[in-house]
């Protein structure tokens, strides 16, 4: 009867199935343990003991405040929309599980005859459907503002519709260079890519004296950090706005607009929302591990073999989360104009001129030293740009002009 | 399906760089005025046009030197650049360059954003070049779109003035609106035959009397009436040409409404000649009602470019006419209508252009678009009456001008399919025609002139015009000049 | 019977549920949101057809992007009332019913000749296949698009830019400069200013 069902279903399906298990429990327990990191690094870095009563350590505290918000009452404002108040929970939190699909935690194992990789579905479009579900996610928190029929909500939800687009096209132009460069959409390729020294890598074939200063860093990781920087930054800035994070946490800022969209959710269904919150920054910190940190590549040592790139893989995540919460401590709320005025004069040009700069150095048929040449001329025109504003590069005047003529003419 | 797969299968098409190169320059200038629109200061802006002309004389460059080259074929069949192509590839670059004469002092002096017009003309120029050389369905229809799009735009130039709104958005409305409607059309013909390029869906028609066929053509045919404004679908037009800017009323009623009728010629002959006998009598019809009302109303007219509007859509049924004559398998006389209709487009732009350049420069300083105040034009300044005079009796089909052949050809081209109805109506249509062009040609010279001061044309507007009047004389003089260019763009 | 069918099924019925919930639910707010449900379960369908590239746009410019900007829009006019009932023009409803038959006529032609064409035009399912294992879903089309389609996908580029700068010209507020100039305020203050 079982052995029916599963030759209906089909092993693979079942195999996903368990993946899908494991990652999902893995996750709640990652979630939990995150708090307690977040909560305890900023209290160190504040000075102050944070939580050290449940538990070894105060680890429990999570476990604790978990049951507490599950006993709570859960509330609904008389205004609100009833289905859609009770959905926007769900759409914060459910694609941020999601996104982790096409994440590879680690290498792979072979069991029985099987072989079966630390990674849920190698989908040959993984970095499309980990921008598609992060679209997707926007709908958590538009829905809750809306539909909390409440005016704190609906302006935190307005605000974080407009942070969240502008973001999320920022987001995706960092993830082209990469895209580029492997010239494949799947994680898992992107990751292979990435295995090896950079003294393997063959860009200055031909050239003597290069290619020994070149063997002197094959103890250095091929990883994409190396040659992708100005992507791995953009896709970094772009990730903490994404997460609504501090600090671009502007949806939900407190002085301003009490919690933002979800100042009327208690309960339960608030702890979905910071469920999915938390989750989504696990799910960017090891996006950037894959695209620019090497995935799970780490030096192996010969016992248990299979474990180490989990090890590898876990450590590199932690250490953006750290970020993460390093940056929260550390960095003041953007004002909302200049918040926009990064997204779209900044980063957004930023990444397009660096997707040209890509493009063009891995032209094929064009001499390298040609693209050599460009690569570096244009990472100069960026830089001075960057600075233009810059007095002491002496490019502008100071503006004496008066501003009123600066507006521009036209029959309006 | 199949074919998908072999199109794009391990060989990508090779592109033939050489072909396409009349588009990239133009491309290119739209982008470079766009951004050298951000960096010149307020009182340098008209830089914009000086450099949009240059892009335009290039792309003619591009245009010239293609010639003699033989058909090109690029694309896996979808542009081909044949005599056809550069034939309207060229009209339209002319039209372009007496477009940006009539447009320089206007927007100038009107302070409108100048960059950004020449760019959304610019692009809206490249539709029309593109639609020369599309010969699958997908670019045919992203020409026609890019052909459209800036005009909505383009047409509410002149934020605060409500009938620049109500223009725009009336353009905007109709123009998403036939769209849909000529989507609608294409994509049943794609669904009928699983072909895009034009010769495909020719040779996947094997039986005329297919319900989905007619039903497509229909729509295709509906969706172009529109853009053409044709009759019964002609209600926007008067009001947008009204409302909008006068050089963007120029642009509409010349690059845009040849646009429309480039891309339906080329449907209709590339495409659905075999069944011909389905779509015939829509255009028979189309004809007789867009000659018939347009010159109706025209004759009621009190305002030059409301005038202007409705006679051009009088103008358009001259040319339906001719694409009324195709039957299948008569190939003299389809030949006839086919360069007769490209004869009457090529000439039609000129002098349409010819007489909104007129208008503006009238209406510049103190002036205005109304017919009355024509009157004396002659004693104030006897060169702009002469070359509007010109114009106009060339619009009306009377000699000395090109008009008169392009009348004529038409007419003969009627007569040898025997369409003796289509004849008698466009005859009759021209009589009424004359009256009212006549009519203002009347006003300007023999009315007394109610003031005395001389109406200031700006140099670069004199010399679009008189060029414009001196081509359309030459061929009335020598009509092999554009006999042989529409010898040459058969298919 | 298998796996795909039981997706296809669901898929089927997600659809159409949240096209028709679409069409007769009172509040802006909920049309928008069924018309996400019904465009993920189109991209459900592109999946089932191999389709991956597709499927990932579909989300993330329609249910990710536009129909954003379509709540955003609803929220900040704050049309969550429910429809007026007066219809500015008189007899539409039927006008729209004509339109409508004719399309739906069209579509039932197509659906019928569409059957026969795929009867003699080859095995299209074939020939995807075919082609998500060889080049690859995302190449394939990449290689369609770069060369076949070049031009029409350049040319949509540039309709893009311009619906872009028409925005910004149409959009611009004017402002208060801008009025002394309409008003004729002589532009020599403006030189002092």
């Amino acid at each position: 009867m079982i052995g029916n069902v599963i030759d209906w279903i089909g092993a693979p399906v079942i195999i996903a199935a368990v993946k899908v298990v494991i990652v999902f429990l893995v996750l709640l327990v990652v979630t939990m343990l995150v708090i307690w990191f977040e909560r305890r690094v900023l209290a160190f870095m504040q000075s102050r003991h944070g939580p050290n009563r449940h538990g070894p350590f105060g680890l429990g505290q999570t476990l604790a405040d978990g049951i507490k918000l599950f006993f709570k009452e859960d509330f609904r404002p008389k205004n609100a929309d009833r289905w859609a108040y009770a959905i926007a929970p769900v759409a914060a939190m459910v694609p941020s599980f999601l996104a982790f699909a096409v994440i590879p935690i680690g290498d792979h194992i072979t069991i029985g005859d099987r072989r079966v990789d630390f990674l849920v579905s190698d989908l040959n479009i993984g970095l499309l459907y980990f921008l598609a579900m992060g679209s997707i996610g926007v709908y958590g928190v538009v829905l809750a503002g809306w539909a909390s029929g409440s005016k704190y909500p609906l302006l935190g939800g307005v605000r974080s519709t407009a942070q969240l687009i502008s973001y999320e096209i920022a987001l995706g132009l960092s993830l082209v260079p990469i895209v580029l460069v492997t010239g494949s959409l799947s994680t898992k390729t992107i990751v292979a890519a990435q295995a090896g020294t950079i003294g393997d890598v063959t860009v200055f074939d031909g050239i003597p004296l290069l290619q020994q200063v070149q063997g002197l860093f094959s103890f250095v990781p091929n990883w994409y950090i190396w040659s992708q920087w100005p992507a791995f930054l953009i896709f970094l800035i772009a990730g903490i706005a994404e997460t609504n994070r501090a600090p671009f946490d502007l949806p939900e800022a407190e002085t301003e607009l009490v919690a933002g969209f979800h100042t009327e959710y208690s309960g339960i269904r608030f702890a979905m929302f910071f469920l999915g919150e938390y989750i989504h920054v696990v799910a960017i910190s090891a996006m950037a591990v894959t695209l620019f940190f090497g995935g799970w590549h780490g030096p192996v040592f010969g016992v248990v073999e299979w474990l180490w790139p989990l090890v590898w893989f876990t450590l590199k995540v932690l250490f953006f989360v750290y970020l993460f919460v390093w940056v929260r401590a550390t960095l003041p709320r953007f004002r909302y104009d200049r918040l926009m005025w990064l997204g779209w004069k900044r980063l957004i040009p930023g990444a397009l001129i660096w997707i040209l700069a890509t493009a063009i150095v891995n032209t094929q048929g064009i001499h390298r030293n040609i693209r050599l040449g460009v690569f570096g001329l244009l990472f100069l025109a960026v830089v001075v740009w960057m600075w233009r504003g810059d007095p002491r590069l002496g490019l502008i005047k100071p503006v004496t002009r008066s501003r009123v003529r600066e507006v521009p003419s036209g029959n309006l | 399906m199949m074919e998908l797969a072999q199109q794009v299968g391990a060989t990508a098409a090779a592109v033939d760089w050489h072909a396409i190169a009349p588009e990239l320059v133009l491309a290119a200038t739209a982008c470079i005025v766009l951004v050298a629109d951000l960096f010149l200061p307020d009182d340098a802006k008209w830089l914009a046009m000086p450099l949009s002309a240059a892009g335009i004389i290039g792309t003619l460059a591009a245009i010239v030197s293609l010639i003699g080259a033989g058909n090109r074929l690029t694309l896996a069949g979808a542009f081909e650049v044949d005599g056809f192509a550069l034939l309207f590839k060229g009209v339209f670059c002319v039209l372009g360059l007496l477009i940006l004469a009539i447009s320089f002092h206007y927007f100038r002096v009107g302070r409108y954003y100048q960059g950004e017009y020449y760019f959304l003309m610019l692009c809206s120029l490249l539709g029309g070049v593109v639609m020369s050389s599309a010969r699958d369905l997908v670019t045919i229809f992203i020409a026609i779109e890019l052909i459209s799009i800036p005009g909505f735009i383009m047409a509410g130039l002149r934020k605060g003035d409500a009938k620049s709104n109500e223009a725009a958005l009336k353009f905007f409305l109709f123009g998403v609106l036939s769209s849909a409607v000529m989507l609608y059309g294409m994509s049943l013909a794609y669904g009928a035959t699983g072909e895009l390029l034009l010769e495909g869906i020719r040779a996947k028609l094997t039986a005329a009397d297919e319900p989905l066929i007619v039903l497509s053509v229909f729509f295709i045919v509906v969706g172009f009436a529109f853009k053409i404004s044709a009759v019964p679908f002609h209600f926007w037009a008067p009001d947008t040409y009204e409302g909008s800017p006068s050089p963007v009323a120029a642009f509409l009623s010349t690059i845009s409404k040849i646009g429309g009728f480039v891309g339906l010629i080329v449907l209709m002959f590339r495409a659905f000649p075999d069944v011909a006998d389905t779509w015939r009598p829509i255009f028979a019809l189309l004809a007789i009602l867009t000659m018939t009302v347009g010159n109706m109303i025209a004759l009621r007219q009190t305002h030059i470019i409301r005038l202007l509007a409705y006679s051009g859509i009088a103008q358009s049924g001259y040319v339906l006419v001719a694409l009324a004559l195709i039957e299948p398998g008569a190939t003299a006389s389809n030949e006839q209508a086919f360069q007769s209709a490209v004869i009457y487009l090529a000439i039609y732009g000129i002098m349409d252009a010819g007489a909104f350049a007129a208008a503006v420069a009238f209406a510049r300083r103190g002036g205005s678009y109304f017919i009355e105040d024509y009157s004396g034009l002659w004693q104030r300044s006897p060169v702009l009456a002469t070359l509007l005079a010109g114009f106009l009796i060339s619009l009306a089909g009377t000699p000395p001008m090109a008009g008169f052949w392009a009348k004529v050809f038409v007419f003969l081209a009627a007569i040898e399919a025997q369409s003796y109805l289509l004849a008698i109506v466009m005859g009759l249509n021209a009589v009424v025609a004359a009256w009212y062009y006549l009519a203002v040609v009347k006003k300007m010279f023999f009315e007394k002139a109610e003031l005395a001061e001389p109406v200031e044309v700006p140099a670069v507007l004199r010399v679009a015009m008189g060029l414009a009047a001196a081509a359309l004389v030459a061929v009335f003089v020598y009509p092999r000049l554009v006999t042989e260019l529409a010898e040459r763009s058969l298919f | 019977m298998n796996l795909e069918v039981v997706i296809f099924g669901v898929m089927f019925v997600v659809a159409l549920g949240c096209s028709l919930a679409m069409l007769f639910a009172p509040n802006a707010v909920h049309v928008a949101l069924f018309l996400v449900g019904a465009q993920m379960a189109l991209a459900l369908a592109f999946l089932l057809q191999g389709a991956f590239f597709v499927a990932a746009i579909q989300i993330i410019v329609y249910a990710g992007a536009i129909m954003v900007l379509f709540l955003f829009v609803i929220m900040l006019l704050g049309i969550d009332l429910r429809e007026s009932l007066i219809e500015p023009l008189t007899g539409q409803r039927g006008v729209a019913l004509g339109l409508g038959a004719v399309l739906a006529v069209g579509l039932v032609f197509v659906g019928v000749q569409g059957a026969d064409l795929a009867a003699g035009g080859g095995d299209g399912a074939a020939a995807l296949t075919e082609l998500n294992q060889g080049p690859g879903n995302v190449k394939a089309l990449a290689r369609a698009l770069f060369s076949r389609y070049l031009l029409p996908f350049e040319v949509t580029s540039i309709l893009l830019v311009v619906a872009m700068v028409g925005v910004m010209v149409l959009a611009r507020r004017i402002s208060a400069v801008e009025n002394d100039r309409r008003a004729g305020v002589p532009a020599a203050e403006e030189e002092a200013a």
